[in-house]
């Protein structure tokens, strides 16, 4: 089982080698999408065999992965997959329009590994200072694919998200560091330091800490680590990030990255909640969970690039993700885990999506883009569908992890809050469709060079369909029918948390 | 194993920890007050330097090897590589002299950080840490220069004045985790300060790049204007 936690994140290095060592472009994507692949595999496989198992420990408290890290795991594993085989078409017909050199794209390919690797490391350490440091890491290694296209706009999204993020993410560190201190009770004396900074350790302590001190941490990782999330109002770095990287990148963001801070939180939230009870843990994430949503809701509204409204997107989910957690309760916690796989997956196809009509029709507003479904019909079904998956509509996945909060909400005291989420959630569809079937109906621009396929061959071609529809289909199939394998992890990961 | 906890604030080490502290704070207060990027860049270095005689003082007093390894590499990279990097990648090359591209007045960013530090005492001292040691005078300081390094990020809109203040950010952290927690895991430690260089680095790139090209878009602008 150890080398399976190896391999996992040794995977998405595959398509890193091939670049750093002079691969083409093609060369690289299939070594990328098969090294994705492998982690894939071995994240299910880990799943399947530590499933009913104690938690995998080793190098003094470094590696830990207990059935929480696996439900992360195996949500980043599937976004990878989906990414690295998305980014073979795009980034060949990137190189192919003159868009990219070749170095860039070598560039990609180191970076988009290393990132990969990165977030699935982060989430197999159980040492939150090393986890400080992974998470901190992928920001550097996916700073560099926002950049990566240079021009003044992307360099300038580049900048501001690195810049943003390491701060939020020191903010985290010094949250750390305080619950470092908060462990340092007469009761641990006799421990190591390498395992006061442990998860399970804390979490097994949590009443002996300084209740003081760790009220502050907690308080410090959520903003430090929702800055990564994108929850508001630290998520000013998100949209243009989002908008400026290429396509396959923003869904590793959007689908990946953003799921790997909630992590963080999930960590710490359970040793706060133990610690300190249910209500501090509760009113700060409700707090910043509906700030998120609204802000979200609000900015889709605007019509423009799609980019930025599929990121707008990400910030209203990731604060309903935060709500859900607010609600607490297994129902909360049931519904916020399925909605983190849901919303990962629906993302990345509709991130995806755009890069297929980024590289067709050469541009990122969404005015630009017109009749999809006459000129493009499997790309313009694609949109639609993933849209409408994305908004909780029936019989997608997201729909019923939304369900699921909403009662998580009822269930609680007062039915403002889930009754203000449902309103919520109606605006937000409004806004949302409003742009995404204008693009997909209606009769094509006559200036539309869509007609001819970017892509050279078909293996290129099929790399650009492929994930998408995977995508969609393991949705629909979530939306109907948990497999039994996944509920029972769920439900692991809740009993994890307390 | 918390002997820094026991370290008292009256003991040579503990006094030093706590002045060193007082002089990082102080250089902060100095690079928020100046406009000068030469200036930014002499302050970080001053500060990381007596943050590396901080490290220095820590471990002397605990007999860490850990800590010397990390005030020997704060000293050369911090102290020393940072500030020379950023003076001939940045500074040099770009041309940059006066920061004109501040937000607030020097006064009114002054007075905020007068208030921040007010609250950073505030928020720390009385419940967090008890009296009488090292920690409880220092961990306030730090905390003011984390929040006067988020300051100067937020007043200034320079890419090198941001960048700076993230490097003021990550020194009042440090500061913190020095005399806080001494016994944080190495590792850890090690891969903040390979974090710290590497986030340099590639803001080092994104800045010159991002100058580069505001520089021949404003040229491209001038030469239709000409036209």
């Amino acid at each position: 089982m150890m080398i399976l936690a190896y391999v996992l994140i040794a995977g998405p290095l595959a398509g890193t080698i091939a670049a750093a060592a002079g691969a083409r472009a093609r060369t690289a994507g299939w070594a990328s999408a098969a090294g994705a692949g492998v982690t894939l595999a071995a994240a299910v496989w880990l799943v399947i065999g530590q499933l009913h198992r104690a938690p995998l420990r080793g190098l003094g408290g470094f590696l830990y992965v207990d059935p929480l890290s696996c439900f992360f795991l195996l949500t980043v594993a599937v976004v990878t997959v989906l990414a690295a085989t998305g980014s073979v078409g795009y980034v060949a017909a990137e190189e192919a329009a003159g868009r990219l050199s070749r170095f860039q794209v070598r560039l990609y390919y180191v970076f988009f590994g290393l990132f990969a690797a990165l977030m699935l490391a982060s989430m197999e350490t159980g040492n939150l200072g090393l986890l400080f440091v992974l998470i901190e890491a992928s920001t550097l290694a996916s700073a560099a694919l926002v950049g990566l296209e240079g021009k003044a706009a992307s360099l300038e999204a580049a900048w501001k998200y690195v810049i943003i993020s390491s701060l939020g993410v020191t903010i985290a560190l010094a949250g750390t560091l305080f619950l470092f201190y908060s462990a340092s009770t007469p009761l641990t004396q006799h421990l190591s330091a390498d395992l006061r900074l442990t998860w399970p350790y804390l979490f097994a302590h949590a009443h002996a800490l300084a209740p003081a001190s760790l009220r502050l941490a907690f308080l410090l990782a959520v903003v430090g680590y929702g800055t990564k999330v994108g929850l508001a109002p630290m998520h000013t770095w998100l949209p243009d990030a989002h908008a400026e990287a290429p396509s396959p990148a923003s869904a590793m963001l959007s689908a990946a990255l953003l799921n790997t801070g909630m992590y963080a939180i999930i960590r710490f939230l359970a040793i706060t909640r133990a610690g300190l009870g249910e209500e501090f843990p509760r009113v700060v994430l409700l707090v910043f969970g509906f700030l998120s949503v609204v802000i979200g809701v609000l900015f889709m509204v605007r019509r423009g690039n799609f980019k930025r409204l599929f990121a707008y997107s990400s910030v209203e989910h990731m604060g309903i993700i935060a709500v859900a957690l607010g609600f607490g309760g297994v129902l909360g916690l049931y519904g916020a885990l399925l909605h983190t796989l849901n919303h990962a997956i629906a993302k990345a196809v509709l991130f995806l999506t755009s890069g297929d009509i980024a590289v067709r029709y050469r541009t990122r507003e969404s005015a630009g883009v017109r009749g999809l479904l006459a000129t493009v019909p499997l790309t313009g079904a694609a949109l639609l569908l993933a849209s409408f998956a994305v908004l909780g509509s029936p019989p997608f996945g997201l729909f019923l992890s939304e369900f699921t909060i909403v009662r998580a909400g009822f269930a609680g005291a007062s039915p403002v809050l889930p009754l203000l989420l449902l309103l919520l959630l109606a605006v937000a569809f409004v806004a949302f469709a409003r742009t995404t079937t204008g693009m997909a109906t209606g009769e094509p621009l006559p200036a539309s060079t869509a007609g001819a396929s970017p892509y050279r061959g078909g293996g290129t071609a099929l790399t650009a369909v492929l994930p998408v529809v995977a995508g969609l289909v393991a949705l629909l199939v979530l939306g109907l029918w948990i497999p039994a394998g996944l509920g029972t992890l769920i439900g692991h990961s809740i009993a994890v948390l307390g | 194993m918390s002997r820094v906890q026991n370290l008292s604030a009256t003991s040579v080490p503990g006094v030093l920890l706590d002045l060193s502290g007082v002089v990082i704070l102080l250089l902060a207060f100095a690079c928020l007050a100046s406009k000068l990027f030469n200036r930014y860049v002499a302050y970080y270095g001053a500060q990381s330097v007596v943050l590396s005689f901080a490290a220095g003082v820590a471990a002397y007093a605990f007999g860490s090897v850990e800590l010397w390894v990390l005030a020997i590499a704060t000293l050369a990279i911090k102290g020393i590589g940072i500030p020379v990097a950023a003076r001939r990648l940045l500074i040099r090359r770009l041309d940059l002299k006066r920061d004109a591209a501040l937000s607030t007045g020097l006064s009114t960013s002054l007075i905020a950080g007068g208030g921040l530090t007010a609250f950073a005492y505030l928020v720390t001292r009385p419940q967090l840490l008890p009296h009488g040691l090292v920690a409880a005078a220092v961990v306030p300081l730090s905390t003011a220069v984390i929040l006067l390094g988020a300051l100067a990020m937020v007043v200034r809109r320079h890419t090198v004045a941001q960048l700076v203040g993230w490097l003021i950010v990550e020194n009042g952290v440090f500061l913190g985790a020095i005399t806080l927690v001494a016994t944080f895991p190495f590792i850890v430690e090690a891969g903040i300060f390979l974090d710290v260089v590497a986030g340099v680095l590639i803001m080092l790139v994104f800045v010159s790049g991002l100058t580069r090209e505001l520089a021949s878009a404003s040229a491209a602008e001038l030469r239709e204007l000409q036209g």
